[in-house]
């Protein structure tokens, strides 16, 4: 799994590539926390993702409820299948807000 | 002249016999402490030259080992008997001769060829309870007067004193030859196994393992890919023990890897190694040896023996020896002058087992051999379990029974075609870490047992799922192992996961309900929507936790 994070004016897209899997998901989780603790507004591209588990599920679900508690946006972008699967096999497909592209998070 | 001088030693000797005593229990140069006990005695005395000698062992000889005075016969020898010291060594009594003239034995030779003029001689065996191994002689007090009686008792008293040093020199020095020969042979024993092989990756359709006995072994075995995908193998014991059986192993295990990567078939290998080992000469000494190679995608075995144990072939509980052979490696030139012969074996889902006779030779509880019966009744007990377990399974069943006469090497050749056996199972160490490795895994044997696409990537995420539970919740951050078994049973893919950890309460194990949202609980979920049925069972002996999962395949 690889992160990278990117500036789009006031809003941190977080780039997610790779498997994100237990052995991974702490780091990405360890991201959204302090991204959310600044407060910010967040899009996470999940275009390039192979494989996400539970785990990494479980990240995005914490970083989703710090976000309605602060009041900020947290936003998933370009879900590739793999992540589409999971989302849906844990009814969250309807929780997240989720956009086709990037772009149109940050519009 | 009061007669106590004589009888009561000056404190000055004293001093000398306790210093002197002192040095050789401390010293590890024995005959530099024997030489500086001479120059200090030859003082106190005040005589004008002394000499010590010891008995050369192998032929009686007399040879001067130090000596002090204008005279120099360092290295001199003297034949057994010869002189008053010969005298003094022969009655192992000390000799005191005021008056050389008057002594028969006396030899003027030395005096004749040195210039120096012996006028008297006091002389002491260097014995211990009667073992004789020199004497210490001194010449002529300077004081001109001959030596006294007091002179003869601290000579003799040093002179025992050296003895024993220099006997527990030469016994210590005998434990340390000895030492440094188990050390040789112990060295010998740990190249040697470091030339076995590695163990191999769980997935490896070839496992050996080799259970010392003490010392140093004959046994070998070898495990070698070759370039086109077939993999080389062989076992081999040698005639004898120790040193030059450990030597003809090593060349042996050498040569095989060297010629199974040039020659065509296992016949014409153990023929160029015959004829190898001919050109050197083995003196008595033989190898009885199989090679062997597998082709991994048609689980096709070819075999060659020479006079060694015939291998097994085990197929669902029964076993069938592959008796063809010839007789051992390095009898005579002319045995292989016709090649060897060749077997051709279809694995068929079974294994082939090649072991060395300290398998059958093993002993049994109850003090028997265990026979080529109990050698597969004991391979045949472990049969469920992946190869590298087996056979670890089987070396520590020996183990425990008690000493090893012989090494124990066996060697397992399986089929792993999946189309053969029908089922895949495989040990992954239960980390983070090895989930990529298990999904991968995973999604090539369902794919290969017919699941469709997504099928795959739904069973890859269970069985990930599930294995992320073993790791948090089983072993709690702990090291183990997992086992993951994935069979095909007509329309329906069943998978275990086995683990090592303590049993988990399975009542506190909840899917997650959908309505509470949080983070956590997820995984049990996603493995229940996508699997048709998710249960623990029971585990088997010497298994923690046993999950199953059952997913009907192929529908609609």
């Amino acid at each position: 799994m690889k992160i990278e994070t990117q500036d789009s004016g006031s809003t941190k897209v977080v780039v997610l590539s790779g498997d994100v899997d237990l052995g991974h998901s702490p780091a990405l989780r360890k991201t959204l926390m302090e991204l959310m603790f600044e407060q910010r507004n967040v899009v996470v591209d999940l275009s390039a993702v192979t494989y996400i588990d539970s785990s990494g599920i479980a990240g995005l679900v914490e970083a989703y409820q710090m976000s309605r508690r602060n009041g900020t946006r947290f936003t998933l972008a370009a879900i590739a299948d793999p992540v589409r699967r999971v989302l849906q096999l844990a009814r969250l497909d309807r929780v997240f807000s989720i956009v086709e592209t990037v772009a149109d998070a940050v519009k | 002249m009061p007669t106590s001088i004589d009888t009561d030693p000056p404190a000055s000797h004293l001093d000398l016999i306790v210093e002197m005593t002192g040095g050789f229990a401390q010293s590890h140069d024995v005959e530099a402490t024997l030489r500086l006990g001479l120059e200090r005695i030859t003082e106190q005395v005040g005589a004008e030259a002394a000499s010590l000698f010891l008995i050369d062992e192998e032929t009686g000889e007399l040879v001067c080992r130090a000596c002090l005075g204008p005279a120099n016969v360092q290295g001199l020898r003297l034949g057994p008997g010869t002189g008053i010291i010969g005298r003094t060594v022969d009655t192992d009594k000390p000799q005191l001769v005021r008056d050389t003239r008057r002594d028969p034995d006396f030899t003027n030779a030395i005096d004749a060829a040195t210039g120096f003029v012996t006028r008297s001689v006091l002389c002491a065996p260097m014995s211990v309870r009667g073992r004789k191994l020199g004497a210490i002689e001194l010449f002529n007090k300077r004081s001109g007067q001959p030596f006294t009686l007091t002179d003869s008792r601290l000579l003799q008293a040093l002179a025992a004193s050296s003895a024993l040093a220099l006997i527990n020199a030469r016994l210590v020095a005998g434990l340390a030859e000895q030492e440094a020969l188990k050390r040789e042979v112990a060295l010998a024993a740990e190249i040697q196994r470091a030339m076995l092989p590695p163990p191999q990756p769980p997935h490896s359709p070839i496992h050996g393992i080799n259970l010392p006995a003490r010392g140093v072994s004959g046994d070998f075995y070898e495990i070698l890919p070759l370039a086109d995908g077939r993999i080389a193998f062989a076992i081999g014991d040698v005639s004898g023990k120790g040193m030059n059986a450990s030597l003809l192993m090593t060349k042996t295990a050498s040569l095989f890897r060297c010629l199974a990567k040039r020659e065509e078939g296992p016949g014409r290998v153990l023929v160029a190694i015959d004829s190898e080992l001919q050109e050197t000469g083995l003196a008595g000494m033989f190898v009885t040896m199989v090679a062997g190679v597998l082709e991994p995608r048609t689980g096709r075995v070819v075999l060659a023996n020479a006079g060694h144990e015939p291998p097994l072939l085990w197929r669902q509980g029964h076993f069938t020896p592959i008796e063809e052979g010839m007789p051992p490696l390095g009898i005579a030139p002319e045995v292989f002058a016709d090649g060897c012969p060749e077997s051709v074996i279809d694995l068929d889902g079974g294994t082939l087992y090649l072991f060395t006779d300290g398998l059958t030779e093993a002993r049994t509880a109850d003090g028997g051999m265990l026979g080529a019966d109990g050698a597969r009744s004991l391979l045949d007990t472990f049969a469920a379990m992946p190869a590298d377990e087996r056979l670890q399974a089987v070396a520590s069943s020996l183990d425990g029974v008690g000493s090893l006469r012989d090494d124990v090497t066996v060697l397992a050749v399986e089929d792993i075609r999946l189309a053969a056996s029908g089922a895949f199972e495989r040990r992954f160490p239960a980390r983070a870490e090895s989930l990529s490795r298990i999904r991968a895994a995973i999604g090539k044997v369902t794919r290969e047992l017919g699941c469709s696409e997504d099928e795959a990537r739904d069973v890859v995420l269970a069985v990930d799922e599930a294995c992320q539970n073993i790791i948090r919740h089983a072993y709690r951050g702990g090291i183990g192992d997992v086992i993951v078994h994935v069979r095909r049973e007509e329309d329906r893919l069943v998978i275990r996961l086995m683990d090592f950890a303590p049993p988990v309460d399975v009542s506190k194990i909840h899917p997650r309900s959908l309505d509470e949202l949080r983070p956590g609980g997820l995984g049990t979920h996603i493995m229940r929507s996508v699997m048709d049925q998710v249960q623990f069972l029971p585990p088997p002996t010497g298994i923690g936790n046993l999950l199953q999962m059952v997913k009907r395949i192929g529908g609609p």
